[in-house]
């Protein structure tokens, strides 16, 4: 399979009360289309920067990212787009807009990037459906949702725009064990099915069983797991 | 369009938040709305008052001069004073007839000035009239006579009638007020004062009392001639009734004595005639541009006077300051309340947009985190103010419709204004408001008239009106833009200063 993500030499470095913290410090890494890459470690390993840097949420102060050869720390990188399009990102909090219903709040992405409202409401009903929210649930607020429910609509949040790229941040970190593993599998579905290029960062060891690759972030580096 | 879309969304999505602010905004925004009606309102009573009101003036002799010629008379005896009658020369008489009169070339010379808008000159003058009796003055004559045991004064008989001349019958004040109103034929005419043409107005009682109608002709002496010579015939043009006389009375018994209602009306060149004092008048009377050109009046009246303290010029800047200092309290008082109000409805919505903005602050950070432009991001919240103060700004530009005149007559108690001002104001010291002249004087009579406007003037100061203007709406619009301006600042300031990951990572 084609390299989509190419992380090299990236360092991220902190300044804080207490002086400069390297959280990521001369990472690099390889994902496929198709493949999950799993990184875990304790909290404050740096593993949710790594992952913000390649959401283009955070920028490195050394090394590239690059998708599909193209690097988006490059000065003329059109970060906007590539949040909007190339990446879909899911959180443990699920961060979801709490004013919106669940349909709207897979629309919003799409809304946001211009695609017609016919088209929106289609694509976040396929979408919802697929994640197993049922109608009565899709127009239903995030006040009324499950966290299971919940993470599932900001999934399909992150499917919105058909991106290459799902960035999840501990995903299962705020459900319980069985709804955790429906996201797992949800997630794993979208690598292996879909193609996508999924990484999570984690500190739930036991996603290890689904994970293509994984890798273990301590002090800001990477070192590779065996799975 | 979909950023739009997207911020009223949010907007009705959370109603009890933005009710609460729409309520607090709209408390001050009634406030705010409230008090500028009541300035506007002000603002146009007082350049109406100012157009009206403090911008009549009349040139006569000095009440100065008058006592000191009136004291020079008191300390001569009654024999020493027929004695110097009867010495008198011709010149000498005629000196002592116009003593309290103006020249026409001094009222001329000051209705030079650029200031003056109208002008017109007014002759009083007690003429004789041959054959023509006055009921109510014998009866009130004889009545005095038999209380003192002698004769009435020389200067009032039966047959000795008030006349007043001016330039322009329709602009004499008693008929420009309404006191008095034209019942059968016409007013004397301004060809009718060039051309001396010999005609007159009668009050109707006394036309009723020694049978005249308009067409008739009444017989006048000419004061100082004798014989023959001595005698005008006088046309009757037209027939007034007083109306005030009447209604004062509040059953008409008044009406039926009232001596003070005589007053032949005739032009100023036939009373001077009558009078014999051509070439003078008792006063000049102008109405100027505004009350600010008082000083430029009074400059141009000591000027033609060259300072002589024998003329003074009197106007009802006091009427003036009466009416419009009570509106420019009330106008004062609402530009502080205006600025206190408008100051609340900033902070209230810097302070609501921090809190709304402060709370959403993850909703922004995942907005940025999809994908959102800031441009978007703030288009967004953009609308949620517009929302929240266009909402209020309807609601109050409401309630001002309704509570405004609540305002501006709860300021006007407290800026002394209010009906006591407007009768105080009618009682001014100089009299000018109704007589439209100082006391004895016979009243203004420009071609625009000054009574008929400072009674109405002082009508609009009894109570101030606040009108619900377009200017209000503007300034409405003007004041909900100012206030969405600073509402966005909030969001525009958050926003572009958000960092996504920052914020993603406090969980």
């Amino acid at each position: 399979m084609e390299d989509l993500l190419e992380i090299v030499g990236v360092s991220k470095t902190f300044r804080t009360k207490a002086g400069e913290v390297r959280a990521v410090d001369g990472v690099s890494l390889r994902a496929r289309r198709g493949e999950l890459s799993l990184i875990v470690g304790a909290s404050g390993s740096g593993k949710t920067t790594l992952l913000y840097l390649v959401g283009s949420l955070e920028k490195p102060d050394e090394g590239e990212i690059r998708v599909f050869g193209e690097d988006i720390c490059s000065p003329g990188a059109d970060l906007v787009v590539y949040r909007r399009e190339r990446v879909g990102f899911v959180f443990q909090m699920f961060n979801l807009v709490p004013a919106l219903t669940a349909l709207e709040n897979v629309a919003l992405p799409m809304d946001l990037a211009g695609v017609p409202a016919s088209i929106q409401r289609a694509r976040a009903v396929e979408l919802l459906e697929r994640m197993n929210i049922d109608r009565r649930l899709q127009r239903a607020r995030p006040n009324r949702m499950s966290g299971g429910e919940k993470q599932r609509v900001a999934i399909a949040r992150a499917l919105a725009n058909d991106p290459e790229v799902i960035l999840a941040d501990e995903p299962t970190g705020n459900l319980d064990t069985a709804t955790g593993q429906v996201v797992v599998d949800i997630l794993a579905g979208l690598a292996h099915r879909d193609g996508k290029c999924v990484i999570i960062v984690t500190h739930d060891e036991s996603i290890l069983k689904v994970a293509d690759w994984a890798y273990r972030m301590q002090d800001g580096q990477l070192e590779g797991i065996d799975t | 369009m979909r950023s739009v879309k997207r911020g009223f969304r949010s907007f009705y999505r959370h109603p009890l938040r933005n009710l609460v602010v729409v309520a607090l905004l709209f408390v001050c925004l009634a406030f705010s709305l409230s008090m500028l009606a009541v300035k506007l309102a002000a603002d146009g009573q007082i350049r109406e008052v100012k157009r009206n009101v403090g911008n009549y003036g009349e040139i006569k002799v000095s009440s100065d001069y008058q006592m000191q010629v009136f004291e020079e008379q008191r300390g001569m005896s009654r024999a020493e004073r027929q004695a110097r009658a009867r010495t008198m020369s011709e010149e000498e008489q005629q000196a002592q007839r116009v003593r309290f009169l103006v020249t026409e070339e001094t009222a001329d010379a000051l209705a030079a000035d650029g200031a003056v808008t109208t002008y017109d000159k007014v002759l009083q003058a007690n003429i004789g009239m041959k054959g023509i009796i006055n009921p109510a003055m014998e009866s009130m004559l004889g009545l005095r006579s038999q209380m003192r045991g002698g004769p009435g004064g020389p200067e009032i008989s039966s047959d000795s009638f008030r006349f007043e001349g001016n330039t322009n019958g329709a602009s004499a004040s008693d008929f420009l007020s309404g006191r008095k109103i034209l019942t059968a034929g016409s007013l004397y005419t301004y060809r009718d004062y060039l051309e001396a043409n010999p005609v007159v107005v009668v009050e109707k009682n006394l036309a009723e009392e020694n049978g005249l109608d308009v067409g008739d002709t009444v017989t006048a002496y000419i004061s100082g001639a004798s014989g023959k010579a001595s005698e005008v015939e006088l046309t009757v043009v037209g027939i007034y009734e007083t109306v005030q006389a009447e209604e004062q009375s509040e059953g008409g018994e008044f009406a039926q004595f009232n001596p003070a209602g005589n007053t032949f009306y005739a032009p100023l060149s036939v009373v001077q005639l009558l009078n014999g004092t051509e070439g003078y008048v008792t006063l000049g009377s102008y109405r100027f541009d505004s009350v600010d050109s008082t000083g430029e009046m009074e400059a141009a009246f000591a000027g033609v006077t060259g300072g002589d303290g024998r003329f003074e010029f009197s106007t009802d800047y006091s009427d003036y300051r009466a009416i419009a200092d009570p509106l420019q309290k009330t106008a004062r008082t609402s530009v502080i309340g205006l600025a206190g109000a408008l100051g609340a409805c900033a902070l209230i919505i810097l302070l609501a947009m921090a809190i709304i903005v402060g709370g959403r602050t993850r909703e922004l950070g995942v907005l940025k985190a999809i994908g959102a432009t800031d441009r978007q991001v703030i288009a967004q919240f953009a609308v949620e103010v517009v929302c929240i103060c266009l909402a209020a700004t309807v609601l109050a530009a409401g309630v001002t419709a309704v509570v405004g005149q609540r305002m501006g007559d709860w300021l006007m108690s407290g800026s002394g204004g209010g009906a006591e001002t407007a009768v105080s104001a009618q009682e001014a010291p100089n009299g000018a408001s109704f007589a439209g002249g100082v006391p004895g004087m016979p009243g203004m009579s420009g071609a625009n008239g000054g009574g008929l406007y400072v009674v109405s003037s002082h009508e609009q100061a009894a109570d101030l009106h606040v009108v619900y203007r377009g200017s209000l709406l503007l300034y409405a619009i003007l004041i909900l833009f100012i206030i969405s301006l600073l509402g966005m600042a909030v969001p525009v300031a958050w926003i572009t200063r958000l960092r996504p990951a920052r914020v993603l990572s406090m969980e």
